[in-house]
């Protein structure tokens, strides 16, 4: 399914190219109406004995230089549900962090954020790790043009719905972020394609960070992602529903993550 | 509810019975009409018989009329368009079978301005309808020369444009499922080639187009916005005739001839594009072992048993064939057919049977090896109607019937081999019926005031087998039932009144009126911005309601210049009930639980509508603007407030004119001007995980650029006189080579990733095509 909803876009415009050869791209300026800046926060914590880290900023206006506007001050708690604390201190501007901690999965956190007078707060379940038995490749071509994707192999649990995100790293340079299910492939031997808007060349190092994530989270980069047509023809463009309450932007990611580095031979 | 149904239909059946209790009006005249030429019978041809007062009928789909008269003298006149009128005594003394036969006529040489009066448009108490002359869009250019009634639909006011180059239509603020379409009466539920650039309907097979986007007789139903209802040809009762075309990526043939003379004749015409050749031609195996096309073909046959008999039968089967070599196939279309039986109770009571079928369905195949899976998914109809049409007297035309539909929708079932990671899944088959009843009166209550009223009772019926589930307003599972085959789940039933009326104010001039409501009980899924060949179907249930609409219109009707000029302007409101929309994230393929997903909200629509008309002449065409608004309500959207809905364009303008220039050569042209469509931009951006993502203001707030094209196109008709008649068109599409936004994507700035840019695809610039037609 997924196959096919990556390449729908790639569709409209082949069949469009070979009736016109005449479609075509362009920049072009846009007067875009600017919101009141709203607060984003960017938590993630995992299974990982590490310093995890919230993010949180302001929305800046499109035409911005600059990516992040740091909100500073705020103070940022963590507990699970069996009441175990954690502190994150500011670092740099909006970056907070905490102490090394492992994630238990199938545990539930809340992660709460007070900044300028508000409280944000947000649930989220870490699910049971998966973990890729390997990274392979494969070259898929759609109307002449041929890529290499990078393939990631598993065994998805029986009987549990599982989501997978999938971070890819190629030569240190971030290149995709999506997300699976288990819908079609529950307790299958699974081998997820990694279609993403770059190539592959032979000696090049990809890095694929896989996490298991809760069904929110999944909803939240799904819609994502269907903003730009991964889910077939675009949907019409929304913020995303927040698992964070108060009309914050952005997600709390309680996952779990292993990560895989592989040289393309 | 039923008691109350009862009553109205008894109220509705007072009129007609008294009526004709005290009509005076002892014969009857009937008869049908037909071209000259081709035997083919004619519909929508006027008849007046002119003794006092200017009474009068018109044929049905069928070609058929019948009249009620009183004993006496009259003048009998006969006109259509593109036909010679037929001007002549006749006296009735007793009932009378009268068959014509008329003479086409090349309407665009016709200099003369007619001597009798062609103002049916403003005797005529329904409004909000067009007719599509199929001879009239021949010139009409289009995209790659290949003529489209859907395309030329859109030229119409009040009817938009689902997007550049598309067949999908938006009728006064409705969504593309709103608008029923029927291929001889068959509902064809994927009106579109190749992803929407080219409609199903090949105009060679194609009779009369009547769309009716207001005022909705009580015949028709179960969709909000619209009916296209498409007539396919019979077939050349006379001689046997071949005509065809080939063109840039098309070529099509129609071969039509009598099978016993002037009893039966048939049609068969067939279509196929080969945009996939140019593939084949590339050198590169990865391009020249993919496929992409689709065909169609339509057929017909007619037997005339007697003057009481008529029995038709007609398909249409149509596919698109998408596959990427070895590793992905895709493929669409539709099957319909229909069986017919016109028949003669007596020389008033005309009925028609039909028997009708409709499948639509697709196919998806991934073939590689670990992930391959097969994806198949279809919705099928099957269709009784019986439909009797009453010349009461010559003040009342009494229509009544029933209309039984049986919908099963498979959503989709996913199969695959051993060797795969996608599990075999079936979503449950739905069955459900809709049954309605309905009877309306066209009455001539004075010289000035023409009435046409109705009511239409829609009830539908969701059946088991299969496990149903009840949400509540988050969308969670609140319970579940398995129901056993045949069990009914839930029914819904709706009284549909229909009512217009006219009021000449002078021979030129008229007021007309109306009102309307309309159910829906089938639903397509789309929560994309553009149309796909996988959208699905679904029925109204326990947790859907039939999508509900009433409509109010107002217009004003004239023609100058001895009816050369057609003027007209309609004001209308939509109130839309159950409209639905989606959560954010939804994933509506191969979803299980795709009802908890959905949102249910209100829609308004509102506008004013302006056509202008030459109707004849060596110049003509016409000018079609309007000025609207269309507004969806949904509480889980943007708070609740009202926002624009994607079919909002403000403004929407079209010129068409058509000119002849000589004995041979056509030239024309089409100018349309739209407002862009209502979408939602970025009004900030943030970051997660390092990537750039935007944030959106409320829903739709923003504006596409505004869309302008200028198209034309000349036509060299072949010498005359010969046996071989041949023609070419030349056309060139978007002729400024305007750069129309197609999309307007959102990015990082590839050389700099700490800026962001819009960027605009434009799907058409100029286009030039070339056709040859031939006929013999």
């Amino acid at each position: 399914m997924k196959y096919l909803s990556n390449n729908y876009k790639l569709f409209i415009y082949t069949i469009a190219a070979i009736f016109s050869l005449s479609s075509c791209e362009k920049v072009i300026d846009l007067e875009l109406k600017n919101a009141a800046p709203v607060i984003v926060i960017d938590g993630t914590i995992s299974n990982q004995n590490e310093n995890h880290t919230v993010r949180i900023s302001r929305t800046i206006p499109f035409d911005s230089t600059t990516t992040f506007k740091g909100v500073k001050g705020a103070k940022v708690t963590l507990k699970s549900i069996l009441g175990q604390s954690f502190a994150f201190t500011e670092v740099t501007d909006g970056v907070y962090r905490s102490s090394r901690f492992r994630g238990t999965p199938s545990l539930s956190y809340v992660l709460e954020v007070s900044a300028d007078g508000k409280t944000y707060s947000a649930e989220s379940t870490m699910p049971f790790p998966v973990v890729p038995d390997s990274v392979g490749f494969r070259t898929l071509s759609f109307f002449g043009d041929s890529n290499i994707y990078p393939v990631v192999y598993y065994k998805d649990p029986p009987k549990v719905q599982n989501q997978y995100r999938y971070i890819l790293k190629v030569n240190d340079k971030l290149q995709g972020d999506l997300v699976f299910e288990d819908r079609f492939n529950d307790g299958n031997a699974v081998s997820d394609i990694i279609i993403f808007d770059g190539d592959i060349k032979k000696g090049d190092l990809v890095e694929i960070e896989m996490q298991t994530i809760d069904r929110n989270v999944f909803k939240y980069f799904f819609a994502l992602s269907q903003i730009d047509g991964n889910g077939g023809p675009p949907v019409a463009p929304a913020n995303p529903n927040s698992n964070f309450s108060n009309g914050a932007l952005g997600i709390f990611n309680a996952c779990t993550k292993s990560t895989k580095s592989v040289i393309v031979k | 509810m039923f008691n109350s149904k009862r009553f109205l239909l008894f109220i509705f059946l007072i009129p007609f019975f008294t009526f004709d209790a005290i009509a005076q009006n002892n014969y009857t005249i009937n008869g049908v009409v037909k071209d000259s030429l081709s035997g083919e019978t004619l519909i929508g041809v006027t008849l007046k018989f002119t003794a006092s007062g200017q009474s009068g009928t018109s044929t049905n789909a069928y070609g058929f009329y019948s009249y009620k008269l009183s004993g006496g003298e009259y003048n009998l006149n006969v006109s259509y368009i593109g036909y010679k009128s037929i001007n002549k005594k006749i006296k009735v003394n007793s009932d009378i079978r009268l068959d014509l036969n008329m003479i086409p006529e090349n309407i665009l040489e016709e200099i003369v301005i007619s001597a009798e009066k062609r103002n049916d448009n403003i005797i005529n108490a329904q409004m909000g309808v067009a007719k599509i002359n199929l001879n009239e869009i021949r010139n009409v250019p289009v995209l790659f020369g290949e003529r489209d009634v859907l395309k030329t639909l859109q030229l119409l006011p009040g009817i938009k444009s689902a997007g550049e180059g598309n067949s999908g239509f938006f009728v006064r603020g409705g969504s593309i499922d709103q608008n029923l379409i029927l291929l001889d009466e068959a509902p064809v539920y994927n009106a579109s080639h190749l992803l929407g650039f080219f409609s199903t309907f090949n105009s060679d097979a194609i009779k009369d187009v009547s769309v009716f986007k207001g005022g909705m007789p009580a015949q028709y139903g179960g969709r909000l916005s619209s009916v296209l209802d498409i007539r396919m040809n019979d077939g050349n009762k006379k001689e046997f005739t071949a005509e065809g075309g080939l063109g840039l990526i098309s070529s099509r043939l129609k071969l039509e001839g009598p099978l016993l003379e002037n009893k039966s004749s048939f049609m068969i015409s067939g279509r196929r594009t080969y945009a996939d050749a140019f593939l084949a031609l590339s050198s590169d195996s990865a391009i020249n072992r993919n496929t992409l096309y689709f065909y169609d073909l339509n057929a017909k046959v007619n037997y005339q048993i007697d003057d009481e008999n008529t029995i038709y039968l007609s398909g249409y089967f149509g596919r698109d064939e998408l596959g990427l070599s070895e590793t992905f196939g895709f493929d669409w279309g539709n099957a319909t057919s229909t069986l017919r039986w016109n028949h003669l109770f007596s020389n008033r009571l005309f009925s028609n049977t039909s028997l009708i079928y409709s499948n639509y369905n697709y196919v998806i195949q991934n073939f590689l090896e670990d992930n391959n899976f097969k994806v198949n998914s279809s919705i099928r109809d099957l269709n009784l109607k019986q439909d009797f049409q009453l010349a009461l007297n010559n003040s009342h035309n009494v229509r009544f019937g029933l209309d039984l539909i049986r919908h099963t929708i498979s959503p989709g079932s996913i199969t695959s081999s051993a060797t795969s990671s996608v599990n075999e899944i079936t979503i449950e088959k739905r069955k459900g019926s809709e049954i309605a009843a309905y009877i309306s009166d066209e009455w001539e209550v004075n010289d000035k005031l023409n009435l046409v009223y109705g009511l239409r009772t829609s009830s539908f019926f969701l059946f088991g087998p299969g496990e149903f589930f009840t949400y509540d307003s988050e969308g969670n599972t609140t319970s579940s039932r398995v129901y056993n085959s045949g069990q009914l789940v839930q029914s819904y039933i709706n009284l549909e009144p229909r009512i217009s009326a006219s009021y000449q104010l002078n021979g030129f001039a008229s007021l007309k009126t109306s009102y309307t409501r309309n159910a829906q009980n089938l639903h397509l899924m789309s929560n994309s911005t553009a149309s796909s060949p996988t959208d699905l179907y679904i029925m109204s249930s326990n947790n859907v309601k039939p999508e509900l609409a009433d409509q109010i219109s107002l217009g004003y009707f004239r023609n100058f210049m001895d009816d050369n000029y057609e003027f007209s302007t309609e004001l209308y409101y939509k109130k839309m009930q159950n409209q639905i929309d989606y959560r954010s994230g939804t994933d509506l393929r191969g979803n299980t639980k795709v009802e908890s997903e959905l949102l249910f909200g209100d829609g308004r629509a509102y506008g004013i509508e302006f056509f202008l008309k030459k109707r004849f002449g060596k110049l003509n065409g016409w000018v079609g603007y309007t000025l609207s608004k269309t507004e969806r309500q949904f509480n889980d959207i943007d708070m609740g407030e009202w926002f624009n809905a994607k079919q909002d364009r403000t403004h929407d303008l079209s010129l068409v004119g058509i000119y002849k220039a000589g004995e041979r050569w056509t030239l024309s042209s089409t100018f349309v001007f739209n407002t862009g469509n209502a979408v939602t931009f970025p009004s900030g951006k943030y970051q997660i995980n390092n990537r750039t993502f935007f944030s959106y203001p409320k829903r739709n707030s923003d504006r596409m650029p505004d869309y302008h094209r200028l198209d034309v196109s000349a036509t060299l008709e072949g010498k005359p006189n010969r046996k071989l008649k041949s023609s070419w068109s030349f056309g060139i599409y978007n002729l400024y080579n305007r750069q129309n936004a197609f999309t307007i994507d959102f990015r990082e700035d590839p050389e700099n990733s700490s800026r962001t840019q819009a960027v605009q695809t434009t799907l058409f610039g100029i286009i030039p095509s070339v056709t040859w037609n031939f006929k013999f």
